[in-house]
Protein backbone atom coordinates (compact mmCIF):
# COMPACT_ATOMS: atom_id res chain seq x y z
CA UNK A 1 0.00 0.00 0.00
CA UNK A 2 2.81 2.39 0.96
CA UNK A 3 4.66 1.44 -2.20
CA UNK A 4 1.59 2.39 -4.24
CA UNK A 5 1.45 5.81 -2.61
CA UNK A 6 5.15 6.45 -3.18
CA UNK A 7 4.85 5.31 -6.79
CA UNK A 8 1.86 7.58 -7.30
CA UNK A 9 3.77 10.57 -5.95
CA UNK A 10 6.85 9.77 -8.03
CA UNK A 11 4.71 9.61 -11.15
CA UNK A 12 3.40 13.10 -10.56
CA UNK A 13 6.76 14.35 -11.70
CA UNK A 14 9.24 16.96 -10.61
CA UNK A 15 6.75 19.80 -10.53
CA UNK A 16 5.23 18.10 -7.52
CA UNK A 17 8.07 16.06 -6.04
CA UNK A 18 10.64 18.78 -5.70
CA UNK A 19 8.32 21.32 -4.05
CA UNK A 20 7.19 18.58 -1.69
CA UNK A 21 10.74 17.59 -0.80
CA UNK A 22 11.88 21.17 -0.37
CA UNK A 23 8.98 21.88 1.92
CA UNK A 24 9.86 18.89 4.07
CA UNK A 25 13.54 19.82 4.05
CA UNK A 26 12.75 23.38 5.02
CA UNK A 27 10.76 22.18 7.98
CA UNK A 28 13.63 19.87 8.97
CA UNK A 29 15.98 22.84 8.91
CA UNK A 30 13.57 24.64 11.22
CA UNK A 31 12.55 27.26 8.65
CA UNK A 32 8.88 27.03 9.52
CA UNK A 33 6.13 25.49 7.45
CA UNK A 34 4.88 28.65 5.73
CA UNK A 35 8.33 29.68 4.51
CA UNK A 36 9.20 26.14 3.41
CA UNK A 37 5.90 25.76 1.61
CA UNK A 38 6.39 29.05 -0.23
CA UNK A 39 9.88 27.92 -1.27
CA UNK A 40 8.48 24.67 -2.53
CA UNK A 41 5.79 26.33 -4.61
CA UNK A 42 8.25 28.84 -5.98
CA UNK A 43 10.40 25.98 -7.23
CA UNK A 44 7.39 24.36 -8.86
CA UNK A 45 6.59 27.62 -10.61
CA UNK A 46 10.19 27.88 -11.74
CA UNK A 47 9.83 24.52 -13.44
CA UNK A 48 6.63 25.57 -15.14
CA UNK A 49 8.40 28.64 -16.50
CA UNK A 50 11.43 26.73 -17.71
CA UNK A 51 9.24 24.17 -19.39
CA UNK A 52 7.54 26.96 -21.31
CA UNK A 53 10.80 28.38 -22.58
CA UNK A 54 12.35 25.04 -23.48
CA UNK A 55 9.22 24.27 -25.47
CA UNK A 56 9.60 27.57 -27.29
CA UNK A 57 13.23 26.82 -28.06
CA UNK A 58 12.88 23.25 -29.25
CA UNK A 59 9.78 23.79 -31.33
CA UNK A 60 11.03 26.90 -33.12
CA UNK A 61 14.73 26.31 -33.42
CA UNK A 62 14.27 22.58 -33.87
CA UNK A 63 12.13 23.10 -36.95
CA UNK A 64 14.64 25.52 -38.43
CA UNK A 65 17.68 23.37 -37.77
CA UNK A 66 16.11 20.33 -39.37
CA UNK A 67 15.45 22.46 -42.48
CA UNK A 68 19.08 23.55 -42.31
CA UNK A 69 20.20 19.95 -42.20
CA UNK A 70 18.01 19.03 -45.16
CA UNK A 71 19.17 21.95 -47.27
CA UNK A 72 22.87 22.06 -46.52
CA UNK A 73 23.65 18.75 -44.96
CA UNK A 74 24.91 20.84 -42.05
CA UNK A 75 24.60 18.25 -39.37
CA UNK A 76 24.00 20.59 -36.50
CA UNK A 77 20.90 18.77 -35.42
CA UNK A 78 21.50 18.66 -31.67
CA UNK A 79 20.34 21.76 -29.85
CA UNK A 80 22.46 23.16 -27.06
CA UNK A 81 19.77 24.19 -24.61
CA UNK A 82 22.17 25.84 -22.21
CA UNK A 83 22.93 25.48 -18.52
CA UNK A 84 19.65 26.93 -17.26
CA UNK A 85 17.76 24.10 -18.92
CA UNK A 86 20.42 21.53 -17.98
CA UNK A 87 20.23 22.66 -14.36
CA UNK A 88 16.45 22.51 -14.36
CA UNK A 89 16.54 19.05 -15.91
CA UNK A 90 18.93 17.92 -13.20
CA UNK A 91 16.83 19.40 -10.42
CA UNK A 92 13.86 17.57 -11.92
CA UNK A 93 15.61 14.22 -11.78
CA UNK A 94 14.16 11.73 -9.30
CA UNK A 95 17.45 11.66 -7.43
CA UNK A 96 17.76 15.44 -7.13
CA UNK A 97 15.95 15.88 -3.86
CA UNK A 98 17.84 13.17 -2.07
CA UNK A 99 21.14 14.42 -3.44
CA UNK A 100 20.94 17.58 -1.34
CA UNK A 101 21.37 15.81 1.99
CA UNK A 102 23.68 13.18 0.48
CA UNK A 103 26.01 15.72 -1.10
CA UNK A 104 26.05 17.67 2.13
CA UNK A 105 26.86 14.54 4.10
CA UNK A 106 29.67 13.61 1.71
CA UNK A 107 31.17 17.07 2.10
CA UNK A 108 30.94 16.87 5.90
CA UNK A 109 32.55 13.43 5.96
CA UNK A 110 35.37 14.53 3.65
CA UNK A 111 35.94 17.59 5.80
CA UNK A 112 36.21 15.49 8.94
CA UNK A 113 38.56 13.11 7.15
CA UNK A 114 40.64 16.13 6.12
CA UNK A 115 40.33 14.92 2.54
CA UNK A 116 39.13 18.34 1.45
CA UNK A 117 39.20 21.87 2.79
CA UNK A 118 36.19 23.09 0.86
CA UNK A 119 33.00 23.93 2.71
CA UNK A 120 30.63 23.82 -0.25
CA UNK A 121 27.66 26.02 0.55
CA UNK A 122 26.71 26.46 -3.09
CA UNK A 123 23.60 24.29 -2.97
CA UNK A 124 22.39 25.54 -6.30
CA UNK A 125 25.38 23.99 -8.04
CA UNK A 126 24.76 20.59 -6.48
CA UNK A 127 22.88 20.15 -9.74
CA UNK A 128 26.16 19.28 -11.46
CA UNK A 129 26.59 16.29 -9.13
CA UNK A 130 22.95 15.33 -9.64
CA UNK A 131 23.40 15.58 -13.42
CA UNK A 132 26.14 12.98 -13.38
CA UNK A 133 23.88 10.78 -11.29
CA UNK A 134 20.88 11.35 -13.55
CA UNK A 135 22.90 10.40 -16.63
CA UNK A 136 23.99 7.15 -15.00
CA UNK A 137 20.41 6.56 -13.86
CA UNK A 138 19.40 6.50 -17.51
CA UNK A 139 22.42 4.40 -18.45
CA UNK A 140 21.64 1.74 -15.87
CA UNK A 141 17.91 1.90 -16.52
CA UNK A 142 16.99 3.17 -13.08
CA UNK A 143 19.67 1.89 -10.72
CA UNK A 144 19.53 4.50 -7.92
CA UNK A 145 22.50 3.02 -6.11
CA UNK A 146 24.85 3.40 -9.07
CA UNK A 147 23.42 6.79 -9.94
CA UNK A 148 24.07 8.15 -6.48
CA UNK A 149 27.53 6.60 -6.53
CA UNK A 150 28.24 8.43 -9.80
CA UNK A 151 27.05 11.70 -8.30
CA UNK A 152 29.27 11.23 -5.26
CA UNK A 153 32.32 10.47 -7.41
CA UNK A 154 31.64 13.63 -9.40
CA UNK A 155 31.33 15.65 -6.20
CA UNK A 156 34.61 14.34 -4.82
CA UNK A 157 36.36 15.21 -8.09
CA UNK A 158 34.96 18.74 -8.07
CA UNK A 159 35.90 19.32 -4.44
CA UNK A 160 39.46 18.18 -5.10
CA UNK A 161 39.77 20.43 -8.15
CA UNK A 162 38.42 23.28 -6.05
CA UNK A 163 41.09 22.56 -3.42
CA UNK A 164 43.77 22.46 -6.11
CA UNK A 165 42.69 25.78 -7.64
CA UNK A 166 41.99 27.58 -4.37
CA UNK A 167 45.41 29.27 -4.25
CA UNK A 168 44.77 30.63 -7.75
CA UNK A 169 41.34 31.88 -6.70
CA UNK A 170 42.98 33.78 -3.87
CA UNK A 171 46.01 35.09 -5.77
CA UNK A 172 44.67 35.83 -9.22
CA UNK A 173 41.04 36.57 -8.47
CA UNK A 174 41.67 38.19 -5.12
CA UNK A 175 39.01 36.12 -3.36
CA UNK A 176 40.39 35.25 0.03
CA UNK A 177 39.23 32.11 1.73
CA UNK A 178 37.09 31.18 -1.24
CA UNK A 179 37.11 28.18 -3.56
CA UNK A 180 34.99 27.44 -6.62
CA UNK A 181 33.48 23.94 -6.58
CA UNK A 182 31.35 24.57 -9.64
CA UNK A 183 31.04 21.53 -11.90
CA UNK A 184 31.55 23.01 -15.35
CA UNK A 185 34.31 25.37 -14.26
CA UNK A 186 36.15 22.51 -12.58
CA UNK A 187 35.76 20.07 -15.47
CA UNK A 188 37.00 22.55 -18.08
CA UNK A 189 39.78 23.64 -15.76
CA UNK A 190 40.95 20.05 -15.43
CA UNK A 191 41.62 19.85 -19.15
CA UNK A 192 42.27 23.50 -19.88
CA UNK A 193 44.92 24.23 -17.28
CA UNK A 194 47.43 21.62 -18.53
CA UNK A 195 46.70 22.65 -22.15
CA UNK A 196 47.35 26.28 -21.29
CA UNK A 197 50.60 25.28 -19.67
CA UNK A 198 51.73 23.55 -22.83
CA UNK A 199 50.63 26.50 -24.96
CA UNK A 200 52.65 28.77 -22.72
CA UNK A 201 55.76 26.81 -23.57
CA UNK A 202 55.46 27.01 -27.36
CA UNK A 203 58.11 29.35 -28.69
CA UNK A 204 56.65 32.30 -30.54
CA UNK A 205 53.24 32.02 -28.89
CA UNK A 206 54.48 32.12 -25.37
CA UNK A 207 55.23 35.81 -25.49
CA UNK A 208 51.99 37.01 -27.07
CA UNK A 209 49.62 39.17 -25.05
CA UNK A 210 46.38 41.02 -25.63
CA UNK A 211 44.51 43.84 -23.99
CA UNK A 212 41.18 43.03 -22.29
CA UNK A 213 39.71 46.51 -22.61
CA UNK A 214 39.94 46.75 -26.39
CA UNK A 215 38.69 43.19 -26.79
CA UNK A 216 35.67 43.94 -24.63
CA UNK A 217 34.93 46.95 -26.78
CA UNK A 218 35.15 45.12 -30.07
CA UNK A 219 33.62 41.81 -29.09
CA UNK A 220 31.22 43.16 -26.49
CA UNK A 221 28.11 42.25 -28.42
CA UNK A 222 28.92 38.55 -28.11
CA UNK A 223 28.28 38.87 -24.39
CA UNK A 224 24.73 40.09 -24.75
CA UNK A 225 22.31 37.15 -24.70
CA UNK A 226 19.43 38.94 -26.42
CA UNK A 227 21.58 40.14 -29.29
CA UNK A 228 23.20 36.74 -29.69
CA UNK A 229 19.79 35.10 -29.79
CA UNK A 230 18.54 37.58 -32.37
CA UNK A 231 21.55 37.27 -34.65
CA UNK A 232 21.72 33.49 -34.42
CA UNK A 233 17.98 33.15 -34.90
CA UNK A 234 18.01 35.28 -38.05
CA UNK A 235 21.10 33.49 -39.37
CA UNK A 236 19.64 30.05 -38.81
CA UNK A 237 16.33 31.13 -40.31
CA UNK A 238 18.23 32.29 -43.38
CA UNK A 239 20.08 28.99 -43.62
CA UNK A 240 16.79 27.18 -43.22
CA UNK A 241 15.43 28.97 -46.25
CA UNK A 242 12.90 31.11 -44.44
CA UNK A 243 11.72 34.36 -46.01
CA UNK A 244 12.99 37.56 -44.44
CA UNK A 245 9.89 38.03 -42.31
CA UNK A 246 10.09 34.59 -40.81
CA UNK A 247 13.81 35.01 -40.21
CA UNK A 248 13.18 38.09 -38.13
CA UNK A 249 10.39 36.33 -36.28
CA UNK A 250 12.70 33.46 -35.42
CA UNK A 251 15.35 35.95 -34.36
CA UNK A 252 13.07 37.68 -31.92
CA UNK A 253 11.78 34.40 -30.54
CA UNK A 254 15.35 33.22 -29.97
CA UNK A 255 16.27 36.54 -28.38
CA UNK A 256 13.30 35.92 -26.13
CA UNK A 257 14.51 32.43 -25.26
CA UNK A 258 18.00 33.68 -24.38
CA UNK A 259 16.56 36.38 -22.18
CA UNK A 260 13.68 34.52 -20.58
CA UNK A 261 15.37 31.22 -19.78
CA UNK A 262 17.70 32.64 -17.12
CA UNK A 263 14.77 34.58 -15.67
CA UNK A 264 12.83 31.37 -15.15
CA UNK A 265 15.83 29.71 -13.57
CA UNK A 266 16.03 32.69 -11.22
CA UNK A 267 12.58 31.77 -9.93
CA UNK A 268 13.79 28.26 -9.24
CA UNK A 269 16.82 29.59 -7.42
CA UNK A 270 14.77 31.91 -5.28
CA UNK A 271 12.85 28.92 -4.04
CA UNK A 272 16.10 27.21 -3.13
CA UNK A 273 17.62 30.12 -1.22
CA UNK A 274 16.08 29.47 2.22
CA UNK A 275 17.26 25.85 2.10
CA UNK A 276 20.73 26.85 1.03
CA UNK A 277 20.95 29.35 3.85
CA UNK A 278 19.92 26.59 6.23
CA UNK A 279 22.67 24.33 4.94
CA UNK A 280 25.21 27.11 5.13
CA UNK A 281 24.33 27.88 8.75
CA UNK A 282 24.74 24.24 9.62
CA UNK A 283 28.07 23.86 7.83
CA UNK A 284 29.51 27.03 9.23
CA UNK A 285 28.57 26.14 12.78
CA UNK A 286 30.18 22.72 12.64
CA UNK A 287 33.71 22.53 13.92
CA UNK A 288 35.93 20.60 11.57
CA UNK A 289 39.10 20.84 13.54
CA UNK A 290 41.52 23.52 14.58
CA UNK A 291 43.95 25.40 12.37
CA UNK A 292 42.33 24.27 9.18
CA UNK A 293 42.71 26.49 6.17
CA UNK A 294 39.11 25.99 5.17
CA UNK A 295 37.74 27.69 2.09
CA UNK A 296 34.12 28.55 1.44
CA UNK A 297 32.87 26.99 -1.77
CA UNK A 298 30.97 29.53 -3.88
CA UNK A 299 29.47 29.70 -7.33
CA UNK A 300 32.13 30.45 -9.93
CA UNK A 301 29.98 33.41 -10.93
CA UNK A 302 31.97 35.40 -8.39
CA UNK A 303 35.08 35.13 -10.55
CA UNK A 304 33.77 35.54 -14.07
CA UNK A 305 33.60 39.32 -13.85
CA UNK A 306 37.36 39.52 -14.26
CA UNK A 307 38.17 41.46 -17.44
CA UNK A 308 40.53 38.79 -18.76
CA UNK A 309 37.87 36.11 -18.27
CA UNK A 310 35.22 38.17 -20.02
CA UNK A 311 37.54 39.06 -22.89
CA UNK A 312 38.59 35.44 -23.39
CA UNK A 313 34.98 34.29 -23.29
CA UNK A 314 33.87 36.91 -25.81
CA UNK A 315 36.51 35.93 -28.35
CA UNK A 316 35.61 32.26 -27.91
CA UNK A 317 31.99 32.80 -28.94
CA UNK A 318 32.60 33.14 -32.68
CA UNK A 319 35.39 30.57 -32.41
CA UNK A 320 33.04 28.02 -30.86
CA UNK A 321 30.44 28.64 -33.56
CA UNK A 322 33.11 28.18 -36.20
CA UNK A 323 34.34 24.98 -34.54
CA UNK A 324 30.79 23.65 -34.45
CA UNK A 325 30.58 23.95 -38.21
CA UNK A 326 33.98 22.61 -39.21
CA UNK A 327 34.65 20.01 -36.54
CA UNK A 328 34.18 16.54 -37.97
CA UNK A 329 31.95 14.49 -35.74
CA UNK A 330 30.25 17.43 -34.10
CA UNK A 331 26.48 17.62 -34.32
CA UNK A 332 25.78 20.18 -31.63
CA UNK A 333 24.54 23.65 -32.51
CA UNK A 334 25.96 25.88 -29.78
CA UNK A 335 23.29 28.22 -28.57
CA UNK A 336 22.19 28.31 -24.95
CA UNK A 337 25.69 28.02 -23.53
CA UNK A 338 27.50 30.55 -25.73
CA UNK A 339 27.22 33.15 -23.02
CA UNK A 340 28.32 30.64 -20.37
CA UNK A 341 31.81 30.25 -21.84
CA UNK A 342 33.16 32.61 -19.18
CA UNK A 343 32.56 29.85 -16.61
CA UNK A 344 34.46 27.30 -18.65
CA UNK A 345 37.53 29.47 -19.05
CA UNK A 346 37.70 30.97 -15.56
CA UNK A 347 40.31 28.55 -14.23
CA UNK A 348 42.21 28.57 -17.51
CA UNK A 349 42.54 32.35 -17.41
CA UNK A 350 43.61 32.18 -13.79
CA UNK A 351 46.29 29.64 -14.59
CA UNK A 352 47.74 31.79 -17.39
CA UNK A 353 47.67 34.78 -15.03
CA UNK A 354 45.32 36.65 -17.32
CA UNK A 355 47.06 35.98 -20.61
CA UNK A 356 44.18 36.19 -23.04
CA UNK A 357 45.99 34.75 -26.07
CA UNK A 358 47.05 31.60 -24.24
CA UNK A 359 43.63 31.29 -22.65
CA UNK A 360 41.86 31.58 -26.00
CA UNK A 361 44.07 28.91 -27.56
CA UNK A 362 43.54 26.57 -24.64
CA UNK A 363 39.85 27.49 -24.60
CA UNK A 364 39.54 26.56 -28.26
CA UNK A 365 40.85 23.07 -27.51
CA UNK A 366 38.50 22.73 -24.54
CA UNK A 367 35.47 23.93 -26.52
CA UNK A 368 36.28 21.54 -29.38
CA UNK A 369 36.36 18.65 -26.92
CA UNK A 370 33.20 19.93 -25.25
CA UNK A 371 31.37 19.93 -28.57
CA UNK A 372 32.43 16.37 -29.30
CA UNK A 373 31.52 15.14 -25.81
CA UNK A 374 28.19 16.95 -25.96
CA UNK A 375 27.49 15.22 -29.26
CA UNK A 376 28.54 11.88 -27.83
CA UNK A 377 26.19 11.89 -24.84
CA UNK A 378 23.30 13.78 -26.41
CA UNK A 379 21.27 10.60 -26.27
CA UNK A 380 21.50 10.49 -22.48
CA UNK A 381 20.96 14.22 -22.19
CA UNK A 382 17.73 13.97 -24.16
CA UNK A 383 16.57 11.01 -22.09
CA UNK A 384 17.01 12.79 -18.79
CA UNK A 385 15.13 15.75 -20.23
CA UNK A 386 12.29 13.42 -21.12
CA UNK A 387 12.41 11.95 -17.62
CA UNK A 388 12.08 15.47 -16.31
CA UNK A 389 8.86 15.62 -18.26
CA UNK A 390 10.01 18.59 -20.24
CA UNK A 391 8.11 19.30 -23.40
CA UNK A 392 10.02 17.64 -26.22
CA UNK A 393 8.44 18.03 -29.63
CA UNK A 394 7.52 14.87 -31.47
CA UNK A 395 10.15 13.79 -33.89
CA UNK A 396 13.85 13.41 -33.65
CA UNK A 397 15.07 16.56 -31.94
CA UNK A 398 17.92 15.71 -29.66
CA UNK A 399 19.19 18.14 -27.10
CA UNK A 400 22.44 18.57 -25.28
CA UNK A 401 24.38 21.35 -23.62
CA UNK A 402 27.97 22.50 -23.42
CA UNK A 403 27.63 22.74 -19.68
CA UNK A 404 26.37 19.25 -18.90
CA UNK A 405 26.97 17.40 -22.15
CA UNK A 406 30.35 18.97 -22.77
CA UNK A 407 31.43 18.38 -19.22
CA UNK A 408 34.53 16.20 -19.06
CA UNK A 409 33.90 14.84 -15.56
CA UNK A 410 30.33 13.91 -16.42
CA UNK A 411 31.44 12.33 -19.68
CA UNK A 412 34.23 10.24 -18.22
CA UNK A 413 32.05 9.01 -15.36
CA UNK A 414 29.40 7.91 -17.84
CA UNK A 415 32.00 6.17 -19.99
CA UNK A 416 33.48 4.32 -17.02
CA UNK A 417 30.06 3.17 -15.86
CA UNK A 418 29.24 2.16 -19.42
CA UNK A 419 32.32 -0.03 -19.41
CA UNK A 420 31.31 -1.70 -16.18
CA UNK A 421 27.66 -2.17 -16.90
CA UNK A 422 27.97 -2.84 -20.60
CA UNK A 423 25.07 -0.47 -21.12
CA UNK A 424 25.79 0.70 -24.61
CA UNK A 425 22.24 1.78 -25.30
CA UNK A 426 23.18 4.98 -27.04
CA UNK B 1 10.98 64.48 -2.39
CA UNK B 2 14.42 63.32 -3.35
CA UNK B 3 14.97 61.30 -6.50
CA UNK B 4 14.78 57.53 -6.21
CA UNK B 5 18.23 56.01 -6.23
CA UNK B 6 19.02 53.18 -8.57
CA UNK B 7 21.16 50.31 -7.33
CA UNK B 8 22.64 47.82 -9.77
CA UNK B 9 23.20 44.35 -8.40
CA UNK B 10 25.45 42.40 -10.72
CA UNK B 11 27.07 39.02 -10.78
CA UNK B 12 28.56 36.72 -13.37
CA UNK B 13 25.31 35.39 -14.76
CA UNK B 14 22.76 37.86 -13.51
CA UNK B 15 20.90 34.94 -12.00
CA UNK B 16 22.87 33.05 -9.42
CA UNK B 17 24.63 34.99 -6.73
CA UNK B 18 22.98 38.28 -7.62
CA UNK B 19 19.57 36.87 -6.65
CA UNK B 20 20.80 36.27 -3.11
CA UNK B 21 22.33 39.73 -2.91
CA UNK B 22 19.31 41.40 -4.49
CA UNK B 23 17.11 40.13 -1.70
CA UNK B 24 19.54 41.31 0.94
CA UNK B 25 19.78 44.77 -0.62
CA UNK B 26 16.02 45.06 -0.97
CA UNK B 27 15.53 44.07 2.66
CA UNK B 28 18.21 46.55 3.65
CA UNK B 29 16.67 49.53 1.89
CA UNK B 30 13.25 48.65 3.23
CA UNK B 31 14.51 48.35 6.79
CA UNK B 32 16.30 51.68 6.53
CA UNK B 33 13.52 53.49 4.68
CA UNK B 34 15.75 54.41 1.79
CA UNK B 35 14.13 55.57 -1.42
CA UNK B 36 15.80 53.28 -3.93
CA UNK B 37 15.15 50.49 -6.36
CA UNK B 38 17.24 47.58 -7.51
CA UNK B 39 18.13 46.42 -11.02
CA UNK B 40 19.60 42.95 -11.29
CA UNK B 41 21.95 42.18 -14.16
CA UNK B 42 25.10 40.48 -15.41
CA UNK B 43 28.42 42.20 -14.90
CA UNK B 44 28.82 42.51 -18.67
CA UNK B 45 25.54 44.44 -18.86
CA UNK B 46 26.59 47.13 -16.38
CA UNK B 47 27.94 49.58 -19.01
CA UNK B 48 24.42 49.71 -20.43
CA UNK B 49 22.94 50.76 -17.07
CA UNK B 50 25.78 52.91 -15.76
CA UNK B 51 24.28 56.25 -16.68
CA UNK B 52 21.03 55.78 -14.84
CA UNK B 53 22.45 54.12 -11.74
CA UNK B 54 23.84 55.55 -8.53
CA UNK B 55 25.58 52.52 -7.10
CA UNK B 56 26.91 49.14 -8.17
CA UNK B 57 26.81 46.24 -5.76
CA UNK B 58 28.55 43.21 -7.16
CA UNK B 59 29.49 39.69 -6.11
CA UNK B 60 31.99 39.31 -8.87
CA UNK B 61 35.04 41.20 -9.95
CA UNK B 62 34.39 44.62 -11.43
CA UNK B 63 35.90 44.54 -14.88
CA UNK B 64 36.92 48.18 -14.89
CA UNK B 65 36.42 51.48 -13.12
CA UNK B 66 32.83 52.65 -13.44
CA UNK B 67 31.25 56.11 -13.24
CA UNK B 68 29.45 55.00 -10.10
CA UNK B 69 30.82 53.75 -6.77
CA UNK B 70 31.29 49.98 -6.53
CA UNK B 71 30.68 47.88 -3.44
CA UNK B 72 31.87 44.29 -3.22
CA UNK B 73 29.14 42.11 -1.81
CA UNK B 74 30.92 38.79 -1.57
CA UNK B 75 30.50 38.87 2.21
CA UNK B 76 26.77 38.40 1.66
CA UNK B 77 27.57 35.03 0.15
CA UNK B 78 30.09 33.86 2.71
CA UNK B 79 27.97 35.36 5.49
CA UNK B 80 31.09 36.72 7.16
CA UNK B 81 30.97 40.34 8.35
CA UNK B 82 27.82 41.26 6.46
CA UNK B 83 27.31 44.40 8.50
CA UNK B 84 30.34 45.88 6.78
CA UNK B 85 28.60 45.63 3.42
CA UNK B 86 25.28 46.83 4.87
CA UNK B 87 26.95 49.94 6.20
CA UNK B 88 28.87 50.61 3.00
CA UNK B 89 25.65 50.51 0.99
CA UNK B 90 23.77 52.76 3.39
CA UNK B 91 26.62 55.26 3.39
CA UNK B 92 26.87 55.26 -0.40
CA UNK B 93 23.18 56.06 -0.74
CA UNK B 94 23.17 58.83 1.83
CA UNK B 95 23.97 61.85 -0.32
Amino acid sequence: MLLKVVQYILNLGPTVILPLTITIMGVCFKLGFKKSFKSGITIGVGFVGINLVIGLLTSNLGAATSMMVTRYGLHLSILDVGWPAAAAISWASPIAAIMIPIAMLVNVVLLFLKFTNVVDIDIWNYWHFTAAGATVLVLTNGNWGLAILAAIIYEIAVLKIADWTAPMVEDFFGLEGVSLPTGSTAACGLIGIPVAKVVGMIPGIKNLKADPESIQKRFGVFGEPMMMGLVLGVLIGFLAGYDIGKCIQLGIIMAGVMFLMPRMVKILMEGLIPISEGVREFLQKTNFGKDRKLTIGLDAAVAVGHPAVIATALVLVPITLFLAVILPGNKVLPFGDLTTICFYVAFIVGSTKGNIIHSVISGTVVMALALLMATNIAGFHTEIAKMAQFAMPKGTTMISSLDLGGNFLNWIIVKVFQLFTGGFIF
Amino acid sequence: MNKQKVILVACGTGIATSTVVCKKVEDLIKANNINARVIQCKISEVPGYEDEADLLVTTTIASRAYKIPVIKAINYLTNINTQKVDQAIIDALKD
